[in-house]
């Protein structure tokens, strides 16, 4: 059952011209309009017709509009709602998702008695839904395009309806001229318009048919418009295997058909278009006969033969048809209709060989894009640093993940077992860098963070002295002191990075290291002032000779050498932190705005770790002992972060100790207080605000969010080995040969403890106080359990062939627990037990002189954690800074409880 | 998709309550083959084959006895027996008993959507028993019909009287076949086509239609057959581990059609677009190790899960990872781009690099934006690349990278390896 239509066809056809399928006139409404695609598409589209949609429909959400760039498009809840307001309409585009795109084209069908043309844009319609759709099409007499379309366009009219033909730009590939195009694939429906604009031709009518079983507007009805189109003298068709739509359709004008698909015949299932499925006489190369049998020739046309007649060519590649277009116009005595734009020649607009030989014939060199890509690409090329997308940050980060499984975590990607064997500067670059660092590197952060540490008459030195003597743990301490190192005091510094990326990159400087640098070709046109006055700054004197002193290589510092007049320290400073971060930036590993808050860092870190000694510790002219001079041009970080801690020089094992402590305990992840402590203070100031986020104000989070249970707890393991070694006279805790019997020492504690938790359990408590550094909640219920992190560190100190008495006490421990049946399985010693034998280690000769006090021994467990720390939660700062949303980390309301 | 043989058949067609031949499955017990030789006289033995195999009769893979003894030998013949239809080569595994239909009239059966009148269509003879394709064409009708009001008793009437067909045949037909519209269009079929049904008398001599043999398609963008609850295992054998861990991320947003061409190939192919998975698919042939279509504007968590498998599966034996569709109309080339390098880059941090060249083609929104992101993770990671925009022939990129290839297996993939930094050993 059919409606006639125009033609003698046996099925209805109402489109007797190409000029009618896309016209100015026509009003369109969209089938969920607010879904993501048509959301995207319609507008530009409806912009590029002179605004052709008059509504669009998404239930439930009547009262919303679609913006677009000339002016809102009202949406209703159904069609009639939208028929009711007054709105009328001759075309329905089907945006909805398979299920319902059946439904939508009744809806249009039955609502509206106006209608004539239906596009349907949804992909992977059932076959079932297709041919019902087609019957309610023929019954009532409407054109329907698709499914799986991506619409028609109309390059005369400027019009396209129902989908995205020609992308965002669509005047980019629809230029005016004399060819329609009929393709079964969206995609090369574009792309073919684009390469005959390549040829000098320009397109008509261009059709998107689809490739599903169901072609509703197929092949010889577009021939019929074809024929009866004044403006059209000739069409590209390209068609794929399955169906034979194309084998009915009788050409009255020059047509160039491309048919792919040969090799399909191998596949046993579709791929990519629905019913493009050589099944029995449908296959590629039957097609290929039924065009030559239409054009009268005998073979494919290549460049290389160039078959054709002036009824056409048959080609099996898409770059071919614009040479066979030309070739079959020109028997027909036509010319182009415009001069050809451009080749179809190979053009790579990026590459790189990566530094490998390649053949001449593959070694393309690079092509400047066609306009206006060539511009997009200088622009994108201008753009300095990654930019990360920003989302709700909330209990995520993109700087640490812990693996559930092992309990290891990872900072951007390096795990706290490879972070331990770094020292605290590499950290340090790993932390804010994302990598480890190489030695210059290292130079650069022992010089810049040492030049901060002496507090000597400082401010930040009184108020943490002044909150040490009310009495406050360390993390309290440290945030006084950080509170005092606001925004001001690194402006000058931050204006300064900003200025040397600007214009550095401008310049062109690939490394930061460059000796060879040409410095006049930076060109800052009075800006210097930014970095020197003519005021000497002491600071920044010494931090240059300091530098010197180490050999560092930086262009930036050699640039502020070569300028008349003093330069600052925050122009110094700013010097090494773009030396540092020159690289990733130039990677995009790193963004700008790190690049810029760098400074701030390395001061925070410097003044941490001075405001964490005594400041009876800071002299003006020394720290600890070692003189300004030394800690600037020639002492590690580690080091000096050791002396500041315990008070005394490092030995070469301490310092490995130290630096091992601090790599395992810089992160366990954005779960932990700290780290939440840290990302909630960058949230409430906003980082989509990025530049009025307090860095020191977070750090002050981070510190707030530790305390005697997290962070100071390191101190109970210490308690307890003090306690257990308090009377066996032992001398060195590195010296294998001690004379205790470990064994015995640890049975006497398990006796003890087991009578203990036997008493407690007779007098019904179940209150029973856990022995520090044993058992794991993850790593037990194996008749031997280990705690992987341990492991490492065992086998990481037994490699450097250093005795720890502690670890070994612990080892026997865990034996006599399970041998006098406390335990049921042998506990795994875990990660605390190896950090307070690492630090009583570290600590036990000076503790046993008496230059530390038991008090201070517990201050030290806990600053230790704040220095590792203080660098895992600036990586989680500076990520949450760069990817966090304002406000992002609450929690809705929804979620709380209340607890009566 | 499909289903062939009696053995499910037959359920499917009870369903719609169609006559069929009595049918026992592998497992049938030496008591239940015998009883059935008793009722039908003989059984046929045919070997089960997962999917479509056609013309197994032809090969000589059609049992008939009418004793138990014949019966369970021929079932040792076919049960694992090998059958080659041009390449393919399939093995069965079982057999099924199908009862013997004595009938005087043999008559083919389908239903399909025909492309030449665009309507569902019936084919139907009076001829049937033999291949469709060698009756004679106007002892044939096809007859489309309408597919809002179906399969109606009078177009089966029509056609059989066109036909000539027997009159005693008439009436049973038209009362029977209608009933398959219903198992065909409502249950997400795209053929359905029964060949032979026997024509089987009664005491009165009034026959009945029975079925004796069984074949449709499904349909796989229907979910209507999973109304069936055929056992998944029927269509499984169809994908390989690959395909299948891609097709879970099958939504109507986003393409995600793969097909394994060759699981020794060395260009890694994700492409964007039917009509570049065609062209790509025939250019590349062998060299090729999947022809895929990710286009359909996948959003970029679904487009990095899908560039994580193919990775997992392919990235170590491909020379060159080739990214490849022609000036895209809605496919965001950002989204995609720099999900395909989000996912190499964490492929590379997970497996350590592989020796790769990247060839990359390609139009569209965001194009440069998506050349960037892939051009700045390339330079990261090392790897030689380029990248081509839409107005450098598709076909010639193609024939580049292909070139490349040919390159990287002539010792290029050594060379990329060594400034990769890669062991021998490990890059091989």
């Amino acid at each position: 059952m059919f409606k006639q239509g125009v033609g003698s066809f046996k099925y209805h056809v109402g489109i007797s011209s190409l000029d009618q399928i896309a016209t100015r006139d026509d009003r369109v409404c969209v089938l969920n309009i607010l879904g993501g695609e048509s959301s995207d598409v319609t507008p530009v589209g409806h912009a590029y017709s002179g605004g052709n949609v008059v509504f669009g429909t998404s239930p439930g959400r009547s009262g919303q509009v679609l913006e677009t760039p000339v002016g809102n498009v009202p949406v209703y809840n159904n069609v009639r709602e939208g028929l009711e307001v007054g709105h009328r309409f001759n075309c329905g585009v089907v945006y909805l998702p398979p299920s319902g795109a059946r439904d939508g084209v009744a809806e249009l069908i039955r609502v509206n008695p106006e209608l004539k043309k239906i596009f349907i844009v949804t992909e992977k319609l059932s076959v079932h839904d297709s041919r019902e759709i087609r019957a309610m099409g023929q019954q009532n007499g409407i054109d329907i395009f698709g499914g799986n379309s991506l619409g028609v366009a109309d390059a005369w009219n400027q019009v396209r309806i129902g989908g995205a033909l020609g992308g965002d730009s669509p005047a980019e590939a629809l230029r005016k001229g004399s060819i329609a195009i009929f393709s079964n694939s969206g995609n090369f429906t574009t792309t073919i318009a684009t390469y005959l604009r390549m040829a000098g031709w320009g397109t008509t009518t261009l059709i998107s048919s689809g490739k599903d079983v169901y072609i509703h507007y197929a092949a010889p009805e577009f021939a019929f418009a074809l024929a009866n189109d004044a403006r059209t003298k000739a069409a590209v068709l390209y068609a794929e295997p399955g169906g034979y739509y194309e084998l009915d359709a009788s050409f009255t004008k020059p047509v160039v058909a491309c048919v792919v698909g040969r090799w399909k015949s191998k596949l046993t299932r579709a791929v990519g278009h629905a019913g493009a499925m050589a099944g029995g006489h449908d296959d590629a190369e039957a097609k290929e006969r039924w065009f030559m049998a239409k054009f009268g020739v005998d073979d494919i046309f290549t460049p290389e033969h160039p078959v054709f007649s002036p009824m056409g060519a048959v080609v099996t590649n898409i770059a071919h048809i614009p040479l066979a277009l030309t070739a079959v116009m020109q028997a027909n005595a036509a010319r182009p209709d415009f001069e050809p734009e451009g080749s179809l020649a190979l053009k790579p607009w990026f590459g790189s060989s990566q530094g490998i030989v390649l053949p001449p014939e593959l070694d393309l060199p690079m092509v400047t894009a066609a306009s206006p890509y060539d511009k997009q690409i200088e622009h994108m090329n201008r753009q300095i640093g990654a930019i990360f997308p920003r989302q709700a940050m909330k209990d995520a980060s993109g700087a640490s993940q812990m693996d559930p499984k092992t309990q290891i975590t990872a900072l951007h990607g390096t795990s706290m077992l490879d972070a331990a064997q770094f020292p605290v500067e590499s950290n340090i670059c790993l932390s804010l860098l994302r990598e480890p660092g190489s030695e210059n590197e290292r130079e650069l952060v022992n010089a810049a963070v040492g030049a901060e540490i002496n507090l000597s008459g400082t401010p930040a030195l009184a108020a943490a002295q002044a909150a040490r003597e009310a009495g406050n743990a360390p993390n309290t301490v440290l945030a006084a002191a950080c509170s005092i190192l606001g925004p001001r005091s690194v402006n000058r510094a931050r204006q300064a990075v900003r200025a040397l990326v600007e214009h550095f990159a401008e310049a062109g400087l690939r490394s930061a290291v460059d000796e060879t640098f040409d410095l006049s070709s930076v060109q800052f046109d009075g800006a210097a002032g930014l970095f020197v006055s003519d005021q000497r700054d002491t600071k920044a004197e010494a931090l240059l000779e300091g530098l010197q002193a180490r050999g560092v290589k930086s262009v930036f510092v050699r640039y502020l050498r070569t300028l008349n007049g003093h330069p600052s320290a925050d122009a110094v400073l700013a010097a090494v932190a773009t030396t540092l971060a020159w690289e990733p930036l130039m990677r995009k590993r790193i963004s700008l705005l790190t690049v810029e808050t760098l400074p701030w860092w390395l001061r925070l870190f410097g003044v941490l770790i001075g405001a964490s000694t005594d400041a009876s510790r800071h002299r003006d002219d020394a720290f600890c002992g070692i003189p300004n001079e030394e800690i600037v041009g020639s002492r590690s970080l580690t080091e000096v972060a050791f002396t500041a801690l315990v008070g005394s020089e490092p030995t070469p094992d301490n310092l490995f100790a130290f630096q091992t402590l601090v790599g395992l305990l810089l992160s366990n992840g954005p779960g932990t207080i700290s780290a939440q402590g840290a990302k909630g203070a960058v949230s409430a100031d906003g980082p989509e605000t990025p530049e009025r986020v307090q860095l020191n104000k977070a750090l002050i989070g981070f510190l707030t969010h530790s305390g005697y249970a997290h962070g100071g707890n390191g101190y109970e393991g210490i308690a307890f080995l003090i306690d257990q070694f308090k009377d066996v006279g032992l001398a060195d805790p590195g010296d294998p040969d001690h004379g205790i019997d470990l064994a015995s020492l640890a049975g006497r504690y398990v006796a003890e403890y087991a009578s203990y938790k036997a008493d407690k359990k007779t007098a019904g408590s179940l209150d029973i106080r856990k022995i520090p550094g044993v058992n794991h909640p993850v790593f037990k219920d194996k008749p031997v359990n280990h705690d992987p992190r341990e492991v490492f560190v065992r086998e990481l100190f037994e490699r450097r062939e250093e005795y720890n008495v502690f670890h070994a006490y612990y080892q026997e421990l865990v034996k006599a627990l399970y041998e006098t049946g406390v335990s049921r399985n042998v506990y795994c010693v875990n990660i605390d037990a190896v950090i307070a034998a690492l630090l009583m280690k570290m600590v036990w000769q000076p503790y046993g002189e008496g230059t530390l006090s038991k008090e201070s021994l517990e201050t030290s467990a806990f600053t230790i954690f704040l220095y590792a720390r203080m660098l895992g939660c600036a990586a989680e700062i500076d990520d949450h800074l760069n990817r966090g949303r304002n406000m992002d980390t609450r929690t809705p309301a929804s979620q709380c409880q209340f607890v009566s | 998709m499909q289903i062939t043989g009696m053995l499910h058949g037959a359920k499917l067609l009870q369903f719609a309550g169609f006559p069929t031949s009595e049918v026992l499955g592998p497992d049938a017990s030496e008591d239940e083959i015998r009883a059935l030789i008793g009722r039908c006289g003989s059984v046929f033995i045919k070997p089960v084959f997962k999917g479509g195999v056609g013309k197994k009769g032809k090969a000589g893979l059609l049992g008939r006895a009418s004793d138990l003894r014949t019966a369970l030998k021929e079932k040792e013949r076919l049960y694992f027996v090998e059958h080659r239809v041009g390449s393919t080569v399939a093995k069965a595994n079982g057999v099924t008993f199908e009862g013997a239909v004595p009938a005087e009239h043999e008559v083919y059966f389908s239903i399909s959507d025909s492309t030449r009148f665009r309507a569902p269509t019936m084919t139907l003879t009076h001829h049937g028993g033999m291949d469709i394709e060698e009756v004679d064409k106007s002892l044939v009708a096809q007859i489309p019909f309408d597919a809002l009001t179906g399969l109606k008793a009078f177009v089966v009437a029509n056609a059989l009287s066109e036909l000539n067909a027997p009159k005693q045949i008439i009436s049973p037909l038209v009362q029977q076949l209608p009933k398959l519209w219903e198992l065909y269009h409502n249950f997400g079929m795209t053929t359905l086509e029964l060949n032979p049904i026997r024509m089987r008398p009664d005491r009165n001599g009034r026959l009945t239609p029975v079925a004796c043999d069984f074949k449709c398609g499904f349909d796989r963008d229907d979910p209507r057959w999973e109304r069936l609850n055929l056992p998944n295992h029927l269509f499984a054998v169809d994908y390989s581990d690959f395909e299948l861990e891609i097709n879970q991320l099958r939504t109507y947003q986003g393409q995600s059609d793969v097909y394994v061409i060759n699981p020794q190939g060395t260009i890694l192919a994700p492409t964007f677009g039917g009509g570049a998975n065609s062209l790509v698919t025939q250019m590349l042939g062998d060299d090729a190790i999947i022809s895929s279509d990710f286009g359909g504007n996948p959003p970029y968590a679904k487009m990095k899960e899908v560039a994580r498998i193919c990775f997992k599966h392919w990235l170590k034996q491909s020379n060159v990872l080739f990214i490849i569709g022609g000036k895209s109309n809605n496919t965001d080339i950002f989204e995609t781009f720099r999900a395909m390098a989000d996912a190499l880059r964490e492929h590379f941090g997970q497996h350590g690099p592989s020796p790769l060249y990247v060839v990359a083609g390609r139009g569209g929104p965001n194009l440069i934006r998506g050349m960037g992101a892939l051009r700045d993770t390339l330079e990261a990671l090392g790897v030689p690349y380029r990248l081509f925009g839409f107005d450098s022939d598709m076909s010639e990129v193609i024939n580049h990278a292909r070139a490349v290839d040919a390159w990287m297996k002539a010792g290029g993939r050594d060379e990329v390896a060594a400034k990769l930094r890669i062991p021998v050993a490990a890059a091989a």
